[in-house]
């Protein structure tokens, strides 16, 4: 094989999709410059979030399992975070390494059993799981602290400047997102594309479905437990609705409406959900409604969301004009 | 022996689909199985391959017992299959429909870090040119003819590279010149491989131009089996099959 060691070609991406990435990482970095801090912060917001729909869709895009409960995992590495830092006294860098480890072990335990039935029966023990997530959480209050949270984290003082906090964010999710991006290419995020796109077919080319979906379960935990992490570093404190089943359709939605088929789809999904809550929660005071009609639209006219129709729009121009 | 089934029996909610089959096939042996519609052909594949579980009755490869291993675990140990109904992966392309069974065939599946890409692109070239799809490599499974689907499923179990193939009715809905093509590919393929075969065909003219032996079944029983001659001079299987239509 031809060894091109030109940048785009070591990301496994066209020239186009390479171009795009070093812009907005570019536009990224220089973030701060030129924006108020408000939109720092909600930027730092967004990220996170996409970290956690880019994990939920390992899951959800490249192995066909529908989880309603990546909010409980996500909760477990945002809770970790909080409980080593407050409750036991640690220092920042090992209650964050902590997050992905537990929400990972948790996530093995849980996949286990998920992973033994399909389809809707394994969407509901998702669900069922991440509540019982929710309600240890809403119930421990000597460890979780219950209905109030944990509050007023003993974060280092580094974190309370939004531009560090924002750059220490864009790092991890960067990596975390590179690290997402060579998984879903290697061989391992070829099977389970496979095994999304044909399930019986796959047990017949000599591979163990249920262990590589269970695979793909523990890695979506483990990112999903970074992002928790990195939320409850950025807002100093951590509540019980992290958990709940609302969240998770939050995450669910975000992948929706960028497309789950693609990459990008959950980053885009994120910047379109954030940005319609924040703009027509200006406008409106029920803004729910509002919000729920746009998804509604989308999702009808943009079967593959709106990164995966524009891919088969511009797929279908390059197909015309050859 | 390289296959070998005893007694095997399958009901499904009182109906008998598969009673009381024995069947071989012997290394380097071309067989076929014919029937009816509903004669049990495909649920008796199925019990080969370990997709369902017999009622009754054994299965052994190469004198291994495998009644009750997985499919996983029996395409491992060299037997492939194709099925009736399409079954390939559309949202992937025909290059990659390949690779991903080869990485599996060479255990490279569970590397996370390494970038697919190109990677083991010489066997799968070498599979697609044997089938006949080098040209489409790059084309989404699911956007192939028909035909080409039938025999992109044909690659992807030659990928595991396997001592026993069986195809569920590999030619099923092909025009008569995809037929004769897909039958060539197949006895082709099969020498040149040194792999045996077992396959479930309703086209008369592909089973008597392929099999060295031909089992018949009907009403879920095998009801007479041997060489191609001895099938067409058969008064009972001429009576319940081979007299039903033209052939």
């Amino acid at each position: 094989m031809a060894q091109d060691r030109s940048f785009s070609s070591f990301l496994g991406i066209g020239l186009p999709a390479a171009l795009i990435m070093v812009g907005l990482l570019a536009a990224l970095i220089g973030l701060p410059l030129y924006v108020g801090q408000s939109w720092v912060s909600i930027t730092t917001e967004m990220l996170i979030m996409s970290l956690a729909a880019c994990a939920l869709n390992i899951m959800l895009g490249y192995t066909g399992l529908v989880s309603f409960g990546p909010a409980g995992l996500y909760a477990v590495g945002a809770y970790t975070t909080a409980i080593f830092l407050q409750k036991l006294g640690l220092s920042i860098a090992p209650s964050m390494l902590a997050a992905p480890v537990l929400a990972g072990l948790i996530g093995a335990i849980v996949g286990w059993i998920c992973v033994r039935r399909t389809a809707v029966y394994f969407a509901l023990l998702t669900l069922a799981f991440s509540q019982i997530i929710w309600t240890v959480i809403f119930e421990w209050y000597a460890v979780t602290g219950g209905d109030d949270g944990l509050t007023s984290l003993p974060i280092p003082d580094f974190f309370f400047n939004i531009s560090n906090c924002y750059y220490f964010t864009l790092f991890v999710v960067g990596v975390c997102t590179f690290i997402i991006w060579k998984i879903i290419n290697s061989p391992f995020g070829q099977t389970l594309k496979a095994i999304r796109e044909n399930r019986n077919r796959v047990e017949f080319i000599g591979v163990n479905t249920k262990r590589y979906q269970l695979g793909a379960f523990v890695l979506s935990s483990l990112f999903l437990g970074i992002s928790g992490s990195l939320y409850c570093v950025f807002s100093g404190s951590v509540f019980p609705n992290f958990a709940y089943w609302v969240k998770s359709a939050d995450m669910l939605v975000i992948c929706l409406l960028g497309g789950v088929y693609n990459f990008s789809g959950p980053l885009v999904g994120t910047l379109i959900y954030t940005l319609l809550t924040k703009i027509i929660a200006d406008y409106t005071t029920h803004w729910h409604l509002f919000l729920g009609g746009i998804i509604i639209f989308i999702i009808l006219v943009m079967r593959n969301g709106v990164v995966g129709t524009l891919a088969d729009l511009w797929a279908r121009k390059k197909q015309k004009q050859l | 022996m390289l296959l070998e089934a005893r007694n095997l029996s399958k009901s499904f909610g009182g109906l008998n689909a598969v009673t009381d089959v024995s069947l071989t096939v012997r290394e380097g042996q071309l067989v076929s199985i014919i029937g009816p519609n509903g004669a049990g052909k495909s649920t008796l594949f199925d019990l080969l391959t370990g997709h369902i579980r017999p009622d009754q009755g054994t299965v052994s490869f190469k004198g291994q017992d495998i009644t009750h291993l997985k499919p996983y675990e029996i395409s491992r140990l060299g037997l492939g299959r194709s099925f009736q109904k399409l079954n390939i992966f559309p949202r992937l392309t025909t290059f990659q429909n390949v690779q991903v069974a080869l990485f599996s065939a060479e255990k490279l599946n569970h590397k996370l870090f390494a970038h697919a890409g190109r990677m083991v692109a010489e066997p799968v070239e070498e599979i697609l040119k044997s089938v006949g799809l080098f040209g489409q490599a790059d084309t989404l499974g699911g956007l192939l003819a028909h035909g080409d689907q039938k025999r992109l499923e044909i690659g992807i179990a030659l990928a595991l590279n396997p001592k026993l193939l069986l195809l569920d009715e590999p030619t099923q809905g092909m025009s008569p010149g995809e037929t004769m093509e897909t039958t060539d590919l197949i006895r082709s393929l099969v020498r040149a491989r040194q792999i045996s075969l077992a396959f479930v065909e309703h086209d008369m003219k592909v089973v008597f131009g392929i099999s060295d032996w031909i089992n018949v079944m009907h009403q879920g029983r095998l009801i007479f089996g041997g060489p191609p001659e001895e099938v067409k001079a058969n008064e009972e299987v001429q009576r319940i099959y081979l007299g039903q239509g033209e052939n």
